[in-house]
């Protein structure tokens, strides 16, 4: 059942921060994060519902959403995660780690900066 | 989030799955919903959008998990839904899991049962302060009292005292009388009355400083100490065991206050002894310990206290801690020839300085305390266990063949599972728990099991009339250990097909059962477990009937007297305070053998000292003109006139005792026809004349008669050297009258003991039984280890018929597509059963090739066990094989019928 890799799968690790910087903008639903990550990326990134939720309750056992139930744009009641004050450190941590690390693999890779 | 609140809601979690696991759905529903509209909005049809939705999303079922995963709750959680799900697979499949129970009950339950009693007897320590430093003079193998010049085993008590004194290897030293003397005494209460009836207490003679020496402290008041054994006679008192103070007394508190009457003697209660201690002699334990110096006071009332040169004595010593094992033996040796050259009464004989040179006092380790039991039982327990060890193995071969067979069936509906989305580890640990569920409900039979066979083994290796007393608690070290290796294999065999299933390449598995792909699959694992277990099964199996026809063998033996029909009970006449020599005795033992022998339906009645296997008295006979052993014991049983014609014993020469016969005539012996044969001048030896013991003029018998030769300790000695003698020339403080009857026993029991009492109704009766009985409770070992080894052999069996029955189902269920193909083509039915029984009898055919040589090999490490024929017995052999092949092959047909039975057209739609 393996499928070779494709570039629109989301590295291990950087979905939970993906989900942390949608959040930034305000509370939101699974599929509007979904939307968001696909739309924002251009359709690059496409976000495997398996591997959403798993990560969005991850992520509030560990503190960093939480959760409440309220009314989606359909009318229909749905489930709201909003980033905390946890949750918006560890997404600068987490920014920062993936800045060093793309400049690094950039380096490598021989590309310019500035 | 900090600690406290996390553990909040984790346990809120667990209440609140339910709750979550909606919430869950409901998120995904919505989410579903949204996607389909997204697609729907972009033109597709209702179905292509919600078939979009759906592929997009992936497996539901695998998201909830892994979101239930990410709450930490999973693992708590499928372990309970798992042990309710390992339990109804359990009860779906019945014969399975009481087979699989059995299994393990009756492998951790034996093994337990068998080893708790092995430890009891064998190997726990005494109950006493370092036992490790305590040995014992001599080997232990010896007890009752004797008046030799010098002897290893057992001592005077003037030695001990002499021993005790001069000896500069041990810190302290302790003498034990070594017998128990069964005393009918009274428990008087603080008047100083008796408000009960007598009871048997068993009372321990021993040296002051038995308690302290051994480290042992009182429950209450105090032990004995050396001033109780200072003196001769003036020290009436007793130390209580627990038991017998929590038994008899009701474990009074006040019990300082109360007496004990033995005899004619009033003993003061001073203390009880710790709960634990039990005694030095292991399956022996007293009711009470008396001094020494009381000797006298206690029925039988043995004159020991002063006697330099008679024996009775158990002497134990505690090796000070820098001292050897050697250097204690060359001091006790060396004290061991000046003390017994000191006393002032020693005979310096020649004879007697030559034996006290060549003797040599070994001494042994006793940690694990004395016992008469331990040498009749540890060879049967070793074989036991041996025996109950190789159950185990078959029972642990039965579980994994059994749980192998069921798991590889399964492995259809894990590759199922896994499709449908669940994680492997998951699977597996869900096999894991199932076997486990199985493993902890077989190990919980199992301890039931050997607690009910551990009362049971102990009543059939006790006499009869009371239970030994043995500590028989379970050994949780061997349970522990046998129910770890039942429980391991249990988990190892029912997982291991997970992995292998598991494993597969998903398609492949669920293709399985089509086509011959199926058929093929070996169990390599399954046959040679069925191998070892039917290999096993054949040594057990031919032991099992070596023994029992060795117990039949031992049943045949001929004892030299008519076991039948005779009566036999113990008078004791403590009660009376008559002496052994007072005349009063005698004439009350007449009395009583002629109004017996009056008796309608009794033909001949007598005292003995002895009748069969009561220990002895014996002593060398010295007969002039002849070479003289005194290595030669002589058997010596103090008899009535009417002993031979009760016991049935013929005379072969002479006569035997009459009236004719009294205190004042010519002392005269009836001998047996094996002494009259070796120490006997050629010739008849009726009117010779001997010397006994030490040969005193007083001790001159003339030979009167020849009987035959009789069994008298055992029914496998070879010697009968027995020396019969008229108590009115010899007196004894008798125990054992014999009767011998026709007719109903309770009949004649009742008015036999009506008759005796009829003229004294003070003298106590005990221990009624027949002789038949007597004997055949020596071969209790042989019947016990017969009767279990046989029991297990057929147990053996069936287990293993049971796996084969096992592993044929499940390779005939796989192999249906196969044999449907086979008849489709013309196979007849017979081919088809022989194609499946040929696979079993080479299964068996190879674990009983490998068997028989394990079974000739075991039979020589059992072979002094057995009576009538040695070893390699082609008879046990051939029935083991015989059955075996019998009960496998009715194992197999089953299956083998059922694969005959196929309907081509239905097995070619299986599956």
């Amino acid at each position: 059942m393996k499928r070779p890799p494709d570039a629109g799968d989301i590295l291990q690790g950087t979905l939970d921060m993906l989900i942390l910087r949608t959040l930034l903008m305000g509370p939101a639903h699974g599929h509007a994060i979904t939307e968001v990550i696909e739309h924002t990326s251009e359709n690059a990134l496409e976000v495997e519902q398996g591997s959403l939720y798993p990560a969005l309750h991850r992520l509030e056992d560990r503190g960093l959403v939480s959760s409440q139930w309220g009314v989606s744009e359909n009318n229909r009641r749905a489930k709201f995660y909003t980033l905390t004050s946890k949750g918006r450190k560890e997404l600068s941590a987490a920014t920062g780690r993936w800045h060093r690390m793309t400049r690094a693999i950039g380096l490598i890779l021989g590309e310019s900066h500035e | 989030m900090g600690l406290p609140g996390e553990l909040k809601r984790r346990i809120q979690m667990l209440f609140h799955r339910e709750q979550f696991r909606r919430d869950l759905e409901e998120e995904m529903r919505l989410h579903l919903d949204l996607r389909r509209q997204q697609q729907l909005d972009r033109g597709l049809s209702p179905v292509e959008a919600a078939r979009a939705a759906h592929l997009k999303f992936g497996n539901t079922t695998r998201i909830k998990e892994r979101s239930l995963m990410a709450w930490g709750s999973e693992t708590l959680e499928s372990f309970f839904s798992d042990i309710v799900y390992g339990a109804r697979a359990l009860f779906r499949s019945p014969a399975l899991t009481v087979v699989a129970l059995l299994s393990l009950a009756l492998g951790i339950g034996a093994n337990t049962a068998i080893f708790s009693l092995l430890d009891a007897v064998l190997l726990r320590s005494l109950p006493v302060k370092d036992p490790q430093q305590l040995v014992l003079l001599g080997r232990g193998n010896s007890s009752g009292i004797g008046d030799n010049f010098v002897s290893t085993e057992l001592y005077s008590y003037p030695f001990y005292r002499q021993l005790q004194q001069k000896n500069a290897v041990f810190s302290g030293v302790a003498a034990i009388f070594s017998m128990t003397d069964d005393v009918h005494g009274f428990v008087l209460n603080n008047e100083g009355e008796s408000n009960t009836d007598s009871q048997l207490m068993h009372v321990n003679l021993v040296s002051g400083t038995y308690f302290p020496m051994l480290g042992v402290r009182a429950q209450l008041g105090r032990t004995l100490n050396e001033a109780d054994d200072s003196s001769e006679g003036d020290h009436p008192v007793v130390v209580l065991s627990h038991g017998f103070w929590k038994r008899s007394l009701a474990s009074d508190p006040n019990v300082l206050n109360r007496k004990i009457k033995l005899g004619t003697t009033i003993f003061t209660i001073v203390g009880v002894a710790h709960r634990e201690f039990f005694g030095t002699s292991v399956g022996e334990s007293p009711d009470m310990w008396v001094p020494m110096s009381m000797t006298k006071s206690v029925p039988p009332g043995w004159d020991a206290y002063n006697k330099n040169f008679v024996q009775s004595m158990n002497v134990i010593g505690r090796l000070k801690p820098d001292v050897s094992l050697a250097q204690a033996t060359t001091n006790v040796n060396l004290l061991l020839q000046q003390i017994t050259r000191g006393f002032s009464d020693a005979v310096l004989s020649q004879k007697n300085l030559n034996k006290l040179s060549k003797t040599h006092v070994p001494l042994t380790p006793m940690a694990n305390g004395l016992s008469s039991i331990r040498q009749e039982f540890s060879e049967p327990l070793q074989i036991l266990m041996a025996v109950v060890a190789l159950v185990l193995l078959i029972a642990c071969a039965n579980i994994a063949n059994l749980l192998l067979a069921r798991s590889t069936a399964r492995a259809r509906e894990l590759a199922v599972r896994q499709a449908l989305g669940a994680r492997r580890s998951r699977l597996i640990r869900q096999l894991l728990t199932e076997s486990l569920v199985l493993a902890l409900a077989g190990g919980m039979l199992g301890i039931g099991f050997a607690v009910v066979a551990n009362r049971f083994l102990l009543r059939m290796v006790s006499d009869g009339f009371e239970t030994l007393p043995l500590d028989i608690g379970l050994n949780l070290r061997l349970l522990g250990f046998t129910f770890a290796v039942t429980v391991t294999t249990a988990i190892l065999f029912g997982t291991i097909p997970a992995f292998r299933a598991t494993r597969l390449h998903l398609t492949d598995s669920l293709k399985d059962g089509r086509g011959p792909g199926g058929a093929r699959a070996k169990n390599p694992l399954a046959k040679v477990l069925v191998v070892s277990q039917v290999a096993l099964s054949l040594v057990l199996m031919v032991g099992a009937g070596l023994f029992l026809r060795s117990l039949v063998n031992l049943n045949h033996i001929d004892p030299g007297f008519n076991r039948e029909n005779v009566l036999r009970l113990q008078v004791e006449t403590d009660v009376t305070g008559y002496k052994e020599d007072d005349p009063r005795l005698n004439a009350l033992f007449q009395q009583i053998e002629s109004r017996v022998s009056a008796l309608p339906g009794v033909k001949a009645a007598s005292f003995s000292s002895f009748t069969f296997h009561e220990g002895s008295w014996s002593d060398a006979i010295f007969v002039s003109g002849m070479p003289n052993n005194e290595n030669i014991e002589v058997h010596q049983n103090v008899v009535g006139n009417g002993y031979f014609d009760t016991m049935q014993i013929p005379l072969i020469a002479g006569r035997t005792f009459s009236t004719a016969d009294t205190a004042t005539s010519q002392r005269v012996a009836v001998i047996s026809e094996h002494i009259a044969k070796t120490l006997f001048p050629p010739g008849n030896p009726v009117g010779h004349h001997f010397g006994l013991g030490d040969n005193k003029p007083e001790h001159d018998f003339e030979v009167i008669g020849i009987v035959k030769d009789a069994k008298f300790d055992s029914l496998q000695e070879n010697s009968e050297n027995v020396n019969y003698l008229s108590y009115l020339q010899r007196p004894w403080n008798f125990g054992d009258f014999e009767v011998r009857y026709s007719g109903d026993f309770s009949n004649i029991s009742a008015s036999v003991q009506q008759a005796i009492k009829s003229i004294n109704h003070n003298v106590r009766i005990s221990h009624v039984t027949t002789l038949d009985d007597q004997v055949a409770r020596t071969v209790t070992n042989q019947r016990l280890v017969a009767q279990l080894s046989t029991f297990f052999g057929l147990l053996a069996v069936f287990l293993s018929a049971i796996g084969i029955y096992g592993l044929m189902s499940y390779v005939v269920s796989r192999r249906t597509n196969e044999i449907g193909i086979r008849m489709a083509l013309g196979a007849a039915r017979s081919n088809v059963s022989w194609l499946v029984l040929r696979e079993i009898l080479l299964l068996v055919a190879i674990g009983i090739a490998i068997g028989i040589p394990v079974a000739l090999a075991a039979d020589r490490l059992v072979a002094n066990m057995l009576v009538g024929f040695k070893g390699a017995d082609p008879v046990s052999l051939t029935a083991a094989v015989v059955l075996l092949l019998l009960v496998t092959s009715a194992a197999g047909y089953f299956p083998a019928k059922r694969a005959s039975m196929v309907d081509p057209m239905e097995a070619l739609r299986y599956e």
